[in-house]
Parts: structure tokens; sequence; C-alpha cells
């Protein structure tokens, strides 16, 4: 019953990755998932999995943390492989229409395993194919989590936001409601946490049952939670009234200044990926 | 002048008033503390004192200025700094430096002066050198001094504390009451509204709320000398008193405590209980492969507990690592947490009819303790067993958490109460259902009559902790747990629970205090033991 926040798994270090810029490596980032999904080949595909690789390299984080991040996903990974290399189909084998191939290699249309039940070599490829780029999108957005800070990151992503303010969106206070949601997810957990302790020490049973059984068993968990959730937030209500808080009209003592270097780093590799997937 | 002027206030659909024609003065460098029970208005009145609430009739004002008019507000609070009793509901910034930075950035200063400012706030709350850390590493003490440099920052005249200290540990209260001090010393006026009369010694004045009315004004020295008065205002119960306090008759709470799920055995030996034993029992958090086996057959047993065992004496004890012991996901060596040992080879036997007292700082593993002790939790290694030789469940020993209130979740008291006994499968018909409620509620002196039918959320602190507590009961274990029990009660609630404590002892129950609160619970208790260093020490 482990919580799994999706973020907060920061590694300290020292790599070149870990010092470049916040802001930047949120726009690498994007621009990294863009072309993920522009490139229509192996070879694009190959070139992004080279570039994961260096910057992996480069960052130092040990493997294992890396692979950690596929845990999660793993029946997603199973799921998309065998559902494009195994056919299920109502017509004859070799009759089943194939979606666009993403190889050009000829190769039998299907291996009958049972009935209209078999492998697809094409589809094999193809899954590969899908579940790579699923792999890189983890990876990547895993790698980001494990050499940024979280408060840097959305410090990066608030400051990526401000020329929004100019189009009338409140970037201040979607800045306070950052802040606010990263401070209170962990106190949150840990009051959920500690409400399910004492109900089971009443008695309580979470995991037997029908799924209506289970969901009633959250009752004498959730109600307490949410009591206090409106208790918190009306005195966080408060103590940001006392401290004059509108949402507007706010100075900043952090500027965030950006080097060249970081800069350069980045646009470059923004740049690279982008062309790669208008390209490729 | 901080000043309040015939000041009354009803909340919205409440017939009786929160206050009522509340008039006094606070003067800037004066140090005033204000009384007042549970119940009492109190966190009403540090509302209305920087227009988070506003008066119903009459004016709170701040040098002239109301609290009422718009256009001053925003100088109002600046005047005005209020500081609430959970530090944890006031910080907004993910760091230290962020957290003193919130307000003057709100004022929008300059940002030398916003340099300016917190420097300075930082340097008088003695948080220099914290700068960059989480606020959800530090301590309850140093929680509650970042959230008073915070206000610090705003430059106020005035600083209003409502309760600052009532969720802090010994550590915690000696820092903020040192904080408070010096604020003082250093030309701040202060209102400190507490239920704690220890406090008052520190003030040039003290005020008592007692009802929503005030009804006194003095020096500390009129009122703390005349027992009279404090026992009038609630503020002092009289030892003889507490043992008149109107509820329990000994042979009920005997019947509310027969454990009806105990082994047949127990039973057949004619009512005289087994003890519980800890034996060589230790415990750590994190990488081990011991420790995890101890997860996976905890969650078995206690039907889904979360694979966290939090010690969760107090938040900020943890540090970096709680989110590991949250059950996040997690990567022992990556955040460099290393196996953290809580406990190491501890005994403990505790008889029926006997009453531990159990201290240690917080973050000694108090709660791993007498999570281990309820079999909520498993030993890493080590046996929690009864003496009759079975393994300690859950049903035989009761466990109240500390603020067991926020716990309850029913519509009524009936339901709130039959939850545990209904789970255990103890109630077949509604008569059993009916008579183990009413025997519960009798134990903690709340007349069945009167509260059977109400909902928990409309009574009042006292009383919803006295529900908790039934709630438990009613499983009638044959050994109590408290942790906290007196946490936030004022003097009323404290000699109620010193009460129920000594009727279940006598009623050959095995209670268990665990406590930092050494002074209100040393006098009373049989056995007086300390947690240090995951061993427990005889005092």
């Amino acid at each position: 019953m482990a919580l799994v926040v999706p973020f907060g798994q920061y590694v300290p270090g020292t790599s070149i990755v870990h010092r470049l810029d916040a802001r930047m490596k949120l726009l690498v980032t994007a621009a990294y998932v863009f072309a993920l999904f522009a490139v229509t080949g192996w070879v694009g595909l190959l070139l992004c999995t080279a570039l994961f690789v260096g910057a992996y390299l480069l960052s130092k984080v040990p493997l294992r943390l890396v692979l950690r991040g596929m845990k999660p996903i793993l029946i997603l990974l199973v799921f998309t492989f065998l559902a494009n290399a195994l056919t299920f189909s109502a017509l004859p084998l070799g009759e089943a229409p194939l979606v666009e191939e993403v190889t050009s290699y000829p190769l039998p249309e299907s291996i009958a395993l049972l009935g209209s039940f078999g492998i697809k070599p094409p589809g094999v490829l193809r899954g590969l194919y899908f579940v790579l780029r699923i792999v890189l999108l983890v990876s990547l957005t895993s790698l980001l989590t494990y050499t940024t800070p979280i408060v840097s990151l959305t410090d990066g992503l608030i400051s990526l936001m401000r020329p929004l303010a100019r189009f009338k969106v409140p970037t201040e206070d979607i800045a306070t409601m950052f802040s606010i949601a990263l401070r209170f997810i962990p106190i949150t957990a840990e009051e959920a946490e500690k409400i399910m302790v004492a109900q089971s020490a009443r008695g309580a049973v979470f995991d037997k049952g029908g799924p209506i059984k289970r969901a009633k068993a959250w009752v004498p968990v959730m109600i307490p939670l949410f009591v206090s959730l409106f208790r918190r937030a009306d005195e966080l209500a408060c103590a940001m009234e006392t401290r004059c808080y509108t949402g507007q009209g706010r100075t900043h003592l952090r500027v965030i200044e950006m080097g060249e270097i970081d800069l350069a780093i980045g646009g470059l590799s923004a740049l690279v990926l982008i062309l790669l997937g208008l390209l490729l | 002048m901080l000043s309040f002027a015939q000041v009354s206030y009803r909340y919205h659909g409440v017939t009786d008033p929160a206050l009522t024609d509340v008039t006094f003065t606070v003067a800037p460098g004066e140090h005033v503390v204000l009384l007042g029970s549970n119940g009492s208005g109190k966190s009403t009145l540090a509302r209305l004192a920087n227009g988070l609430l506003l008066p119903e009739e009459g004016t709170v004002s701040v040098e002239g200025m109301s609290t009422s008019d718009r256009a001053t507000i925003r100088t109002v609070r600046s005047q005005v700094g209020v500081i609430a009793q959970d530090p944890d509901n006031q910080i907004v910034s993910t760091t230290v430096l962020d957290e003193i930075a919130f307000g003057p950035e709100n004022l929008g200063l300059e940002r030398d002066e916003i340099i300016t400012r917190t420097t300075s706030a930082l340097e008088w709350l003695g948080l220099t050198g914290y700068e960059e850390r989480d606020p959800s590493t530090l301590s309850g003490g140093e929680k509650q001094r970042l959230i008073i440099a915070s206000i610090l920052a705003m430059n106020p005249t005035y600083l209003v504390l409502d309760e600052p200290t009532s969720m802090l540990d010994g550590a915690g209260r000696a820092e903020v009451r040192n904080a408070i001090n010096s604020l003082h010393a250093g030309g701040h006026g202060i209102l400190h509204i507490t239920h704690e009369l220890s406090f008052a010694r520190d003030a040039d004045r003290v005020l008592v709320l007692q009802g929503g009315r005030l009804v006194f004004g003095g020096t500390p020295a009129e009122l703390l000398n005349n027992e009279e008065l404090l026992v009038s205002f609630g503020l002092k119960v009289l030892p003889q008193r507490v043992s008149a306090l109107p509820h329990t008759i000994n042979d009920r709470l005997l019947a509310a405590l027969r454990p009806v799920t105990a082994p047949k055995r127990w039973r057949e030996r004619g009512g005289v209980f087994p003890s519980l034993y800890l034996n060589n029992v230790s415990f750590s958090y994190g990488g081990s492969a011991t420790a995890g086996g101890a997860g996976k057959k905890r969650r078995k047993k206690s039907g889904g507990v979360a694979e966290s065992e939090l010690g969760g004496d107090f938040r900020g004890d943890f540090g970096g690592d709680v989110a590991g012991e949250l059950g996040f996901e997690f990567e022992p060596g990556a955040a460099g947490a290393a196996e953290r040992v809580v406990l190491k080879g501890v005994n403990l036997n505790i008889a029926p009819g006997s009453y531990t007292l159990i201290t240690g700082n917080s973050g000694s593993g108090k709660s791993t303790l007498l999570r281990i002790l309820a079999g909520l939790l498993e030993p890493t290694s080590g046996t929690a067993t009864f003496s009759s030789g079975d393994k300690v469940f859950p049903s035989a020993v009761g466990i109240v958490f500390q603020h067991p209130e926020s716990q309850l979740f029913a519509q009524t008291v009936e339901d709130e109460i039959a939850f545990g006994p209904d789970n255990l499968g103890l109630l077949p018909s509604r008569d059993v259902r009916g008579t183990v409620v009413r025997e519960a509620l009798d134990a903690v002196g709340l007349d069945p009559r009167v509260f059977f039918h109400r909902s928990p959320f409309s009574l009042s602190g006292g009383e919803m902790r006295r529900v908790a507590i039934a709630s438990i009961l009613a499983m009638r274990p044959t050994f109590l747990l408290l942790d906290e029990p007196t946490a936030g009660l004022d003097a009323a609630g404290r000699a109620f629970i010193h009460t129920f404590i000594e009727q279940l002892v006598q009623a050959t129950a095995g209670v268990v205090v665990v406590s930092h609160d050494v002074a209100e619970f040393s006098q009373r208790a049989q056995a007086h033991l300390l947690l240090k260093d995951g061993q427990l020490w005889r005092l």
C-alpha cells in the first residue's frame, strides 16, 4: 500500500546534468519528448536512445535507479508488447489486416500458434518500438527528477510560466499553489497513514471483500482526513492572510540568474532534438 | 495600542456567542498573557485581533485603525502578527528562507529590504544557517520559531500567539517560550493566549477569558496566588475535586473491560489476566531484509496498515527520511538513508492493574514501541507476547493514539463507539450494541442519554476525546495504551484523564501512558521508564 509519489527522489550530485539550470533541463526534456514522438522510424528512435544514454552517463546516476523507474510501468510495457506481437484475429490467419508498418523488411505476416491466435513478427518489432519509446520517456523524466531538486524544478516551471502573466494567467497564484501542494502532499500522506493505523487498531480491514465493501472500508479514513484537510485549509488561509497574501503586487527575494553555459547547452540540445524530431 | 472595545462575536448558525462584550488593550512593549479553558473563545479572539474575523459588535483597532476598515487592513495586518498553534498549517514555502520572505514579498518590498528583514528575523529566532532547509525536516519548536520569524519579518508592533506551544514537546516549549520573552525584551507588544498557567509568570498583566467573557484582569501574582479564583475560572482543578468528578462506577468500568475476545483459557482461569511481555524487542526502519519480511507479515495481520511505521512523535524528528517512512516509493541508498535502529533489545513487563509511564524525547521511538505493544507492528527481532504464551493481538490491547478525536468519522456517537466492536464481531444484536455503547460512554463520564444519538462533530474538543477513548474501550481491551492523552486539554480535561486512568488501574487493566510531560504523570504512575537510545531505563 505504498503511496507512490512521482517526484522527490532527488539524488544529490555534482555532474553537469545536476548543475544545468532547471529551466533549461525542463526545456530540453520537453524537446526530447517532442522528438521522441515526432520521429517515425528506428533510426530516429535509436538516435534518441543514444542521446539518453549520453545524458545518463554524464549524470552518473546509478543504473538501478533508472531501472527502478520501470517498475510501475512494467505491466504497461508487457501489455503494449503483447498487444502488438500477438494476433487474436477473427479472420483466418494471413488475412488479418496489418496496420501501417514501422519496418520495411519482408517478414511473414503471422506465425500461427493456436487457431487464429499467433505471433506476428512485424508486430514484434513494432511492439519493441513502442516499448522502447515508453522506456525512454520514463527514463528521461526520472533522470530529470533524479538530478533536480523538486524545489528547483517548480521554481523553473514557474519562471518559464512567468511571461504568461502578460496574458492574465495568474502565475503568482499558480506558483503559490505549487509550493503549498509540495508542502502538504507529504503531510496529508502521513496523516492518512496515521488514521489508517488508528482505524486498523479499531478492527478496520481495508483489503478484504468485494469492491463495494473495500470502498466502504475507506469511509472511516476519508472522513477524518477531509475534516482535517478542511481545518488545515482554514488555518493556512488565515496564516496567509495574516501575512498579507493577495496574489498581487508581490516582489521576489530570489532572482534566478542563468549562466551563459546553461543557455548554450540547453539551447543547443533543445535545437538538436527538435531538428531530430522534424527530420527523422 | 491594540484595543478591543466592547467586542462581541457569534459564529454563523450558532446560538451562543463565542465572545461577549470583551474590552482590553495591549500597549506597545507590553506582555499580556490571556488565559482560558478549552472553548472559552480564545482562538476567536486571536482571529479578531488582526481582522481575520470582524466583530459583530464593538471595535477592534490598532493605533486607531479599525480592523473593519478595508482601506487600512494591510497596515493593520503588518502591525499585528497572529501565530496559531499548529506550525504545520502555517508554513507555505518549501525552504526556510522563502517562508520568512513570504510576508515581505506580499507587502511588495524592495529586494534589499527583504534581505535585511529576513536576515534579521533569522538571527533573532536563532535560525541562521537554516536558510535552505526544508521546513518539514525541522523539529516542532524550530517550525514554530520559523513561523514567528516569518511574522517578525513583517515588522509588527504586536504579536498575538494562540497556544503556540500546545503541539510541542518540552524542548520545543522552552524554545518558543524563550523566543517570546526575547521578542518582548526587543520591544514588541505580546498577547500570548494559552490555557497553561505556567506562562502567566512571564507576563506584565494577565487576563482571563471564561465562556466568552473577560472575567479577570490583573498582575500574575494576583491571579496565581489566589487558588479560589483559579478554581472558579476552571484554570485549576483541586485534587479533592478530581475524585468528586461525576462519573464512572468501578464495576461498570470492569464490565467495559471484560475481554470478550480473549482466548477461552484466560476466562477459564477466573478472570485472572496475563501480563504483557516484550522480550528482547528490536526494531529498525529501512534497508534490511528482515524489516521487509516483518512488513509483509504485519500487513497481512493488521489488514492493510500502510507500509510505513512512522514513529510519529513529531514529524520533524525524522529529518529528511520522512518520505521513506511514509512508504513513498523510496530508494534507501539513494537519498543516503541508512537503516535506522529505533529499538534495541527492549524488555518490558506490563502486569494487569499496573500503571506504567514511558517518557522520552521526540523521535526516541515511543510511538514505535506503542505500536509493537499494541500488536500493530511486528518487531524486527524479539517477541511481544502475553504471559499465557499467546502472541499480542490488537483487540486485547487497546491503543488510544495522540489526538484520538481526529479519527472520529461516524454520524452518531453510537455508531462511532460501535465501530470497533462491530469490526471484531462482538455485537450480535441491537440490544448488545446499545449496552456496549452505553457502558463505554459511562466509563468515560458522558451521560448516554445525552450523547447516544449526537453527532461526534457537534461535541466540544474534550467531549470528542472522551468519545474517542470510549470507542477503544468498547472493544473491551485488557490493556490500554495511551499516547499523550492530555495533549491540548485544559485543567478539567486533564483531571478527567487522570481519574479515568486511576479507575482503569483499579479495574485491573494494565495501563501504559506515553508522554513527554514528565511532571504531569510521574507522580501518578507506578513505574516510570525512559526510552533513550533505543533502550528502556527505569527511573
